[in-house]
Order: structure tokens, then C-alpha cells, then sequence
């Protein structure tokens, strides 16, 4: 585990992920205290990707359950494979009858088999899926809960036993505790309110989109290859897009996706006719390219403006930029 | 620590932010872990365990400034201004501070605690002697501002200054005696001067944040208590503003609720071709069991809305909640009226909500400034727009029934009652004052299936909830 808050904000740079001290404080304190973590914020801002990376940093195997609506047990926790069981029965025909020589009466014949039922009701026919698999597994995991607000409420109370106890009951069998306690993060876009109960027993984080400066970092980090330049200029253009009242504002993930296709399209320079052929990487809704072309009209008539003056006199008007 | 993390849970719940007892334990927990030297991740473990909703973060970051910054921060800056009234830099003061020590060892033997920790700067221990003296003048009922001298008198005694001032007398008389060069006699004597100033200071900056504290959760309280329960005949320009920000908070609130009823509506009737298809693996043996989806319907809404001055705003607060939540009902229609009834569906689907609202309320449609004659609209409606109304239709009048005398056509309510599923009438006058003067209310009343006082925004919620319930 962490030894310290900087150890985390250490090991995930070395992953690729640039967590502010907060993020880190969150991690670290979940990693102490054995608590999941829900993560809230807005889309695209790296909430699953906190979770990749918490797995590749500590070097746990991640285990990911993405949850979307009439989610239930038998696709979480487990099933009995029931095929498999079937397939036994049919085949294991003749111990049966073994079994059943001797027996007088229909009775008797009923003890016999209940005696062995444990056989089919054991482990071997259980189908785990991840839930239990982040249970029942030898090394300790990371456990992702994708997008938990699209599942239902009664997913959600299902989940509280095995996120305040570790452990789950299957009925035939019993109940499974955790060998290792699982490093659980629940992510969740806010469709809707999480149930307090839920809430309570989860370390809360609402990661925001990032400022300017940090964003800069991100981009530095992830496309290496994009100009300092031209990385600039996209995330002003992004952050002040995101102040619009779009349908979807354009996330982390956006903001990367475009300077990595400007960089291919080997750009120096955001101008009109790019921005409009390009434009549909970031924004993504019909009414948002709309409104987003208009501002940035008006950004792309600034900086020529800027440009167009640093060309024509480099050294005056350097000067004059310093004057005002 | 456990104390001051419990009252600040408090100060947390009275500000509205829901915080359980087992959270304040994590709380507890988690700064255990985090340590409370670096701010930063302390705030961040209790921002993490205690806060866990979105739209609560700025209060707490508001708390948390107030309530762990005050007292430290303002015993830190009475020391910097000291530092700075003798002009040293960090250097010399340290210099200084431990000159100070050596002096107070050979002089000061039966000098008070208090008296030491403000001259050696141990803010620490000065903090928590404050913190103490503050509780047993119980400086956390501090409510008004003419009680903060009161309070500050109080917390000195409480503290001492008295014998303080009284040993800092002595001291500055010893050091006189003592065989320092002048200069430095001088400042040990501006220093102790300052120190006793500072710690005036303190005090009474100290007093004043805390009703500045209390202040801010009366406020915080108040404000929201008065908006939900004032009537929208009374809001004030800067009101209205706040309004238009709560409706649409209690609009979400409403969705989020709805969106887990929904969930829970029954499950409908069986469906055996699912069953079949989804057992097939397992030969045709129905392991499990397939329903239909029960399809719930969403209403159609009409909506009257009376846009004359006695009533515009709980027009406007009525037509934003419903088209905030539009995509709850399967149609909305709007219609507003005076004495001329007109359509303006249309402009709430090209623009923005609030824009929408502008047109349909500033006479752009119908003429605002006439007299209300709910007779003529409703006659008008019957003739011109009855294809609206269907058997599944709600329909809502929102409106005084004030009809100035005229006509009350109430026989046109009745029509349109025959052809809707039900008719909602939502009245912003008090029930009291309805069939008084030209108040038509008992004679509209019988046709509609249900009406409702509508003042404030707790009724309007109340009925938009009751409306998409069913």
C-alpha cells in the first residue's frame, strides 16, 4: 500500500495520471482506512481511468463491473451454472441409479439423493462474476463499479453488504468472506442520487474539470508529442468552451483526443476552417457545434489579431504588449 | 480534536449539509490518518468523509474556512504584525524570540502560563488557553453584534488579562534593571507592549468571528426558509433572481426522486415468449421467470397560465418548473391569457427556458396590460384551441379568478372538463380570501377536480410532485 500522501501523487505520475493533493488525500485515505471510494464529476474528467490506474500503480489485477439498468445479482455476484449442472446429471446417469439400488420407495430413493446435493450445490458449479471474483480472489484487487447511477436502487442496496463487510452470502453454500479486502471505487455521472446509505459508507471525491495550468500538465503527459504552442492554445479554447452552456462540455479525455488529431494534421496553428473540420472531436452534440463555432469565431479573430501584429514588428510590439 | 470535529459536524448539519454520526467517526478516522499538520489533506479527509453530495461543497469549503482557519490564522497574523512593528526580518526575529527566552529564564520565574506562551509565541498552547476561556464564557451563543463587547470583556477576565497586564508592569520595570544595552532594552520594551496589544487584538477579533459564524448559518437559514415559504406576490427583484435558481434545484430534486419511483413500479404481467427464449439453455426448463415491462404513461399537459401583474410570478415560477421537467410528460402545451388567450408552446421549444419565459410574459403574445376577464379567455380557448384537450390530457389553470365583474363563463370549464382527464386549478391567493369581491373562485371550483392554494414554492412543489405521481 501508500506510505505517505506523496508517495500516491509519485507512483501515479509514474502511471500517467496527474492527481492533485486532493485526489491523492482521498486514495491514500481509502487505501488506510479500507473504504471505497465514490467518485463523482462531470463526463470525461478521468474517473475510471482513477481506478486503472490506482490497479497498475499498486500492481493489483483490476476487476470491473459496469452496471447499466436491470443489472442484477446473478450478473454481479454469481449464478449457478445451471447448463453444467444439466450436463452432470445426465452424464452421471448410472452413479445415480448405483446410488439409487437398493432403496425402497420413492422415500428412501429422495434420502439417497438429498445426501448428495451438496455435490451440485458446491462451488464448482458456481459461475462467479466479478463481484464475488473480487471477493474470493488470492491476490488483493481493485474493484471498479462502473457508472453505478445507471443500475437500479435495488443494485445499489445490494451492494452495501459487501461494501461495509467485504463478504457475501451465497444461500446453498454460505457466506464468502474477503481473503483480501478489495480497493473499491464506484464511479457515478450523477443520472441520479445515490441513496444516503450508499453515500455513508463511501469516502466521497467529485473530481471538477482541471484548471488551465493542470490540464496543460495532462496533455504534456499524455501527448508528448503535441508543440508547447499549439497545447496551449486548445486548452484555452477548451476551458473557455466549457464555460458555454453546452449539452455535453468537453472533458479531459476530449481536450487530448483533439490536440493528438491537430498534431497528426500537423498544425501550428488553430485557424477557422481546421477548428470547423476538427470541431466535432470535442463537441458532440449538433446545437453544442453550433454555439461552440460562434466562440470560437470569435477566439480565432484574436489570435490572428495576435499573430498578425508579432509578424509584422516583432520588437515593437513585444514592447508594446509589456506597456499595456 | 474529537470535540471540535463533532461541532463543526453540527455547524455542518445546521447549514443544511447531512452528515450521520458514523460519517463523523470516518471523519475521525480518516484525519487520524491524514494528520493534522498539512491543511490541505485535512481538508481533504474531511471533505471526503463528511460531504457527499456535489451541490454541498461550497458550503463546506465556506465552514471549513471559518470554523479550522479563524483562530490559528488570526493568532498567526497578530504575531506577523508584531514582527513587523519592530521592523525585523524572520531572521533577527527568531533571534530575537530566543534572546526574549533567555531573558524571561533569568527574570520571570513566577510568571503566569499565559504570559509565557505570549511572549515565547507558542501559538499552539495560546490557541487552546483561547479555546477554553471561550467555553466557559459560552462564546458560542454569540448572536448579535452589540453583544461582542460584552463577550470580549468577558473572555479577557476570563483569561487573565488583568494579572497579565499587571506582570508585563513588573517586567518592563525589571528590565530597566538589567545590564542590556539600551537598544535592545528599548525593543524587548516596544515588544512586550506589542505583545500585550496583540493579544487585545486577538481577542476581540476572535469574538467577532464567531458571531460572524453564527451569523452565517442564521443567514444561510433564513434565506432559504423565507424563499420557499414567501409568497411570489411579495418577491423582491433580487428574490426573484434566487427563485429562478431554487426552482430549477427543486425541479432536479423532483426528477431524482421520480426516477427511483419510477424504477420501483410494479412489474407487469407474465410474458412467456421471453421465458421460452431466454430458458432455452437450460432445455426448456423455466429456471427464470421473464415479465413485461409495465409501461407507465406520462400525462399531457395544458397549461392556462394567467399573466395579469396580480399573479405573473407564480405564472413564471409555474411555467419554467414545467418546462424544467418536460421530458416527464409526453406533451406540454402553454397557453397565457389576460382577456386575449394565446399560444406560446412554440416559443419554449426554440429557446432557452428563461428567454421563453421573457416572451411569453412581456405582452409580445397578448396584451398584458388589459383587465383579467377569465370569462372571455376561457371562451376564447373553447372556440380556438379545444383540439388541444383530449381524454388524456391535464389540464391547469393557474389564476385568482379575479374576473373584474365580467362575465364568468363557467359553463366553458365544464366543456373543457367533458373533454380532459382531469382540470387543476391553482390559486395564488390565500384560500380566504376566495369568493370575496370579484373573486369567480366558487363558481369555477365545482368543474375542476381539484384545487389547490399555490403561494410559495413549497405549494407549487408539492403540486408539481402530486402531478407527475400518478
Amino acid at each position: 500500500m501508500f506510505s505517505s500522501i506523496e508517495e500516491v501523487i509519485e507512483r501515479f505520475a509514474a502511471q500517467k495520471y496527474i492527481a492533485s493533493r486532493r485526489i491523492a488525500t482521498v486514495v491514500y485515505l481509502a487505501a488506510a482506512l479500507r473504504k471505497p471510494i465514490l467518485v463523482e464529476g462531470p463526463a470525461g474528467v478521468g474517473k475510471t481511468d482513477l481506478a486503472k490506474v490506482l490497479a497498475l500503480a499498486l500492481g493489483h489485477d483490476l476487476i470491473r463491473l459496469q452496471c447499466y439498468e436491470g443489472l442484477d445479482e446473478g450478473k454481479a455476484l454469481y449464478e449457478w451454472e445451471y447448463a453444467k449442472q444439466l450436463l452432470y446429471t445426465q452424464i452421471l446417469k448410472d452413479k445415480i441409479s448405483e446410488v439409487l439400488t437398493g432403496a425402497q420407495g420413492l422415500a428412501a430413493a429422495v434420502d439417497r439423493i438429498a445426501k448428495e446435493d451438496e455435490v451440485f450445490f458446491s462451488e464448482r458449479f458456481v459461475l462467479p462474476r466479478p463481484l464475488l471474483k473480487a471477493i474470493t480472489a488470492d491476490k488483493p484487487v481493485v474493484l471498479l463499479i462502473d457508472e453505478i447511477d445507471k443500475a437500479d436502487a435495488e443494485f445499489e442496496a445490494f451492494l452495501l453488504e459487501l461494501l461495509s463487510d467485504f463478504q457475501v452470502t451465497v444461500p446453498e453454500i454460505g457466506t464468502f468472506k474477503a481473503r483480501q479486502v478489495p480497493l473499491v471505487v464506484l464511479t457515478s455521472n450523477n443520472a441520479r442520487e445515490m441513496s444516503d446509505a450508499l453515500k455513508r459508507r463511501c469516502l466521497h471525491l467529485y473530481i471538477d474539470f482541471p484548471d488551465r495550468e493542470q490540464e496543460l500538465a495532462i496533455i504534456k503527459l499524455k501527448a508528448p508529442e503535441a508543440a508547447d504552442r499549439l497545447a496551449g492554445e486548445v486548452v484555452t479554447v477548451v476551458q473557455s468552451l466549457r464555460k458555454l452552456d453546452l449539452k455535453k462540455s468537453p472533458g479531459i479525455s476530449e481536450t487530448i483526443d483533439w490536440v493528438k488529431a491537430l498534431t497528426l494534421l500537423n498544425v501550428q496553428h488553430l485557424d477557422q476552417d481546421l477548428v470547423n473540420e476538427t470541431l466535432d472531436t470535442i463537441v458532440k452534440y449538433e446545437g453544442d457545434v453550433r454555439k461552440a463555432q460562434e466562440e470560437l469565431k470569435e477566439y480565432v479573430r484574436r489570435a490572428r489579431a495576435r499573430r498578425g501584429g508579432e509578424a509584422g514588428q516583432p520588437g515593437p510590439a513585444s514592447d508594446k504588449d509589456l506597456l499595456n | 480534536m474529537d470535540d471540535k470535529l463533532v461541532e463543526f459536524a453540527n455547524l455542518l448539519r445546521q447549514n443544511g449539509v447531512r452528515v450521520s454520526l458514523a460519517e463523523t467517526l470516518d471523519a475521525l478516522a480518516a484525519s487520524g490518518v491524514t494528520g493534522l499538520l498539512d491543511r490541505e489533506s485535512f481538508r481533504a479527509a474531511l471533505r471526503a468523509t463528511m460531504v457527499k453530495r456535489a451541490s454541498e461543497l461550497p458550503v463546506f469549503e465556506e465552514l471549513f474556512e471559518v470554523y479550522f482557519s479563524g483562530l490559528g490564522e488570526i493568532i498567526k497574523q497578530a504575531g506577523q504584525g508584531v514582527q513587523e512593528a519592530l521592523s525585523m526580518s524572520d531572521q533577527e526575529f527568531q533571534k530575537f524570540l530566543d534572546q526574549v527566552e533567555e531573558m524571561l529564564k533569568q527574570q520571570g520565574e513566577k510568571l503566569s502560563e499565559l504570559a509565557r506562551e505570549l511572549l515565547q509565541n507558542r501559538s499552539g498552547q495560546l490557541e487552546k488557553r483561547l479555546r477554553e476561556a471561550a467555553r466557559a464564557v459560552r462564546l458560542q451563543g454569540i448572536e448579535r453584534t452589540i453583544e461582542e463587547n460584552y463577550f470580549a470583556r468577558a473572555l479577557a477576565r476570563a483569561l487573565g488579562l488583568d494579572k497579565l497586564e499587571q506582570e508585563i508592569r513588573e517586567l518592563r520595570e525589571q528590565i530597566q534593571t538589567l545590564d542590556y544595552g539600551n537598544a535592545l532594552k528599548a525593543q524587548l520594551e516596544k515588544y512586550l507592549d506589542r505583545r500585550l496589544k496583540a493579544l487585545e487584538d486577538i481577542i476581540r477579533r476572535y469574538v467577532r468571528m464567531e458571531r460572524e459564524k453564527r451569523d452565517l448559518r442564521a443567514r444561510e437559514e433564513q434565506r432559504l426558509h423565507q424563499l420557499s415559504d414567501k409568497s411570489f406576490y411579495y418577491l423582491s427583484d433580487e428574490e426573484l433572481e434566487r427563485m429562478k435558481e431554487a426552482v430549477t434545484r427543486l425541479a432536479q430534486r423532483l426528477k431524482n426522486a421520480l426516477a427511483v419511483r419510477r424504477k420501483h413500479a410494479k412489474k407487469g404481467r407474465f410474458d412467456i415468449k421471453r421465458t421460452l427464449r431466454h430458458n432455452l439453455e437450460y432445455g426448456g426448463v423455466p429456471f427464470k421467470l421473464r415479465f413485461e415491462k409495465r409501461r407507465r404513461e406520462k400525462p399531457q399537459v395544458v397549461i392556462l397560465c394567467d399573466v395579469s401583474d396580480s399573479v405573473r410570478n407564480a405564472s413564471r415560477f409555474m411555467l419554467q418548473f414545467v418546462y424544467s421537467l418536460q421530458d416527464l410528460y409526453s406533451r406540454v402545451r402553454s397557453f397565457v391569457f389576460v382577456s386575449d388567450i394565446g399560444e406560446v408552446t412554440e416559443h419554449f421549444r426554440g429557446n432557452d427556458i428563461k428567454e421563453a419565459l421573457d416572451i411569453a410574459l412581456k405582452g409580445d403574445v397578448i396584451n398584458v396590460y388589459a383587465h383579467s376577464d377569465f370569462g372571455r379567455a376561457f371562451r376564447n380557448f373553447v372556440g380556438d384551441h379545444i383540439g388541444a384537450v383530449n381524454k388524456r390530457t391535464t389540464v391547469i389553470v393557474l389564476g385568482d379568478a379575479r374576473n373584474n365583474y365580467n362575465l364568468p363563463h363557467d359553463w366553458c370549464l365544464r366543456e373543457i372538463r367533458q373533454r380532459a382527464r382531469r382540470i387543476i386549478w391553482l390559486n395564488p391567493e390565500s384560500r380566504n380570501t376566495w369568493g370575496f369581491g370579484d373573486s369567480e373562485m366558487e363558481r369555477y371550483a365545482p368543474h375542476c377536480d381539484l384545487v389547490e392554494e399555490c403561494r410559495n414554492l413549497n405549494q407549487l412543489y408539492r403540486v408539481v410532485d402530486h402531478l407527475v405521481a400518478r
